[in-house]
């Protein structure tokens, strides 16, 4: 079972003489990578990330590879007749959980984003924020090997939106893939593996930020091994290393991805000692 | 695809979107059928009312999901699948109601031929009754199936389409709904029950073709 998605040249337009959306696009999406698309209103990233999802074929060329795909659309309808758990425990069956489990995943992760309270309320009464929670937590709750988030940030609160980008930061740590468009540019900055743009129907690949991250950083003080490296799940991540003292290292890390390095250092064999975690200033984790 | 036929059937029933087809079709039988009529032009009647009532739920069906959940449900399960539990549901719901609705007249009517010459016992006319019911049921929602999205989107062309085509589905001969109907119709003339098991087949073959097709083309046109 091939678990990387490729596509290979592919096109799409809307109707048989429509116009090109997409042309001649080539895209890997290999497992534990977080790939960011970026692009003008109206240039096809909602296109590229329907193809990725699999939910329409391409007109052209080819995309080959299936993994446990989940998706989040921009924005998520609450015109359902059911209460957003009977919702999730059902798309929980979907992505092929038990119907037991799904219901605790449910329950896990709205309350992760902090709509516990809304669960036995029905979809149609709840607001547009609290139905985009749903709709996250639809596509977490599978723990799937593609995620593909199409500006799922819109209409969240500013916890909810640490709290995903926190849940992306384990998906991609848990080897899964995730891709994702945002408006905002300081989303999950310094964390992609990949950033591309699409622009005039084609797929443009930039360099990989990860050198460069300007985003809030919380800063890990840990004791390990002396000269020792760090694990490498957490090496991964982190943006900047410094061996302050033999054994005692300064860690910059992503502040989405501070849980994760956390973890790794933490479950390491032998396990590293955290001695403090500085979350960033508050002013630049306040996002409009 | 268990999963994906529990959320559709549940989807269907919360919506209660079903009610107004039920409710006419129950119209349709109060005015068609009455109690001591001949039990085999009253199975006819049953069966071929089946057929709008079958399209009519497989529209139900198919537009009754906003499109956003139903892009997530067709990541979780691929596109055609989705789509395919969406008609079956469907169909599973216009069977149903067409099974019981063939009992109910079954037991209601007169197990006679017209005029009340032969006597046709009523397992041998609910035996005739059932595959005809079926086949009505089944081309129903392959009419349902082609006149829908992803075949037709546009609500002004899809409704007339489908009323149309569940219309030459009844009445045209050769189709297999109008083999059944008719047979059990001259049947109820001449005291001997048929059993419409080829138009069955051809029911089951036509349906399942119509919804490979619409199942297929989901992912393939959009808006």
């Amino acid at each position: 079972m091939q678990r990387d998605l490729r596509l290979t040249a592919v096109g799409r337009r809307y109707g048989i003489r429509g116009p090109w959306v997409l042309r001649g696009v080539d895209l890997t999406l290999t497992p534990a990578t977080l790939t960011r698309v970026e692009g003008a209103n109206g240039t096809g990233k909602s296109t590229l990330l329907r193809l990725l999802a699999r939910l329409d074929a391409p007109t052209e060329g080819r995309v080959t590879g299936r993994p446990r795909t989940a998706y989040v659309p921009e924005r998520f309808p609450s015109a359902l007749p059911f209460t957003a758990l009977g919702y999730l425990t059902h798309l929980g069956t979907l992505h092929g959980l038990s119907r037991r489990s799904a219901q605790r995943a449910a329950g896990t992760w709205l309350e992760r984003f902090g709509a516990g309270a809304y669960a036995g309320t029905p979809m149609a009464q709840l607001s547009k924020g609290s139905s985009q929670k749903v709709a996250v937590a639809q596509a977490l709750l599978g723990e799937p090997e593609l995620l593909v988030l199409d500006e799922a940030w819109t209409g969240l609160d500013a916890a909810a939106r640490a709290e995903l980008e926190r849940a992306v930061a384990e998906r991609t740590a848990a080897g899964g893939a995730v891709v994702f468009v945002d408006h905002d540019p300081r989303r999950l900055v310094g964390a992609p593996d990949a950033t591309y743009t699409v622009l005039g129907g084609g797929l443009k690949c930039c360099t990989d930020q990860g050198s460069s991250p300007d985003g809030p950083l919380t800063l890990v003080l840990v004791r390990g091994p002396a000269g020792g490296q760090l694990p490498p799940d957490a090496a991964r991540t982190v943006a900047t290393v410094r061996e302050t003292t033999p054994g005692d290292y300064r860690l910059a890390v992503p502040a989405s991805h501070s849980d994760v390095v956390l973890r790794a250092l933490l479950t390491a064999h032998p396990p590293w000692h955290v001695v403090s975690v500085t979350p960033p200033p508050p002013d630049s984790g306040s996002r409009p | 695809m268990t999963a994906l036929l529990r959320y559709q059937a549940d989807l269907l029933l919360r919506s209660q979107r079903w009610l107004p087809p039920v409710i006419l079709y129950v119209a349709f039988l109060g005015i068609g059928v009455q109690s001591g009529q001949p039990v085999l032009d009253s199975l006819g009647y049953t069966a071929v009312g089946v057929l709008p009532v079958a399209a009519w739920l497989v529209r139900i069906c198919v537009t009754g999901e906003p499109d956003a959940a139903r892009a997530c449900v067709a990541a979780a399960r691929g596109p055609a699948r989705a789509h395919l539990a969406c008609l079956l549901t469907a169909l599973l719901a216009a069977v149903a109601l067409g099974v019981l609705a063939t009992l109910v007249v079954t037991l209601i009517s007169d197990p006679a031929s017209n005029g009340h010459q032969v006597h046709v016992p009523r397992l041998r006319a609910g035996a005739a009754g059932l595959p005809a019911t079926l086949t009505c049921a089944l081309l129903g929602a392959a009419v349902g199936a082609l006149t829908n999205r992803p075949l037709l989107h546009a609500t002004g062309r899809a409704v007339p389409a489908m009323l149309l085509g569940a219309l030459l589905a009844a009445v045209l001969t050769g189709s297999p709904a109008q083999a059944a109907v008719n047979g059990l119709v001259t049947g109820s003339q001449t005291g001997r029950a048929p059993l419409p098991l080829l138009p069955l087949a051809g029911a089951v073959l036509l349906t399942a073709a119509a919804f490979a097709v619409a199942a297929r083309l989901t992912d393939r046109r959009t808006l």
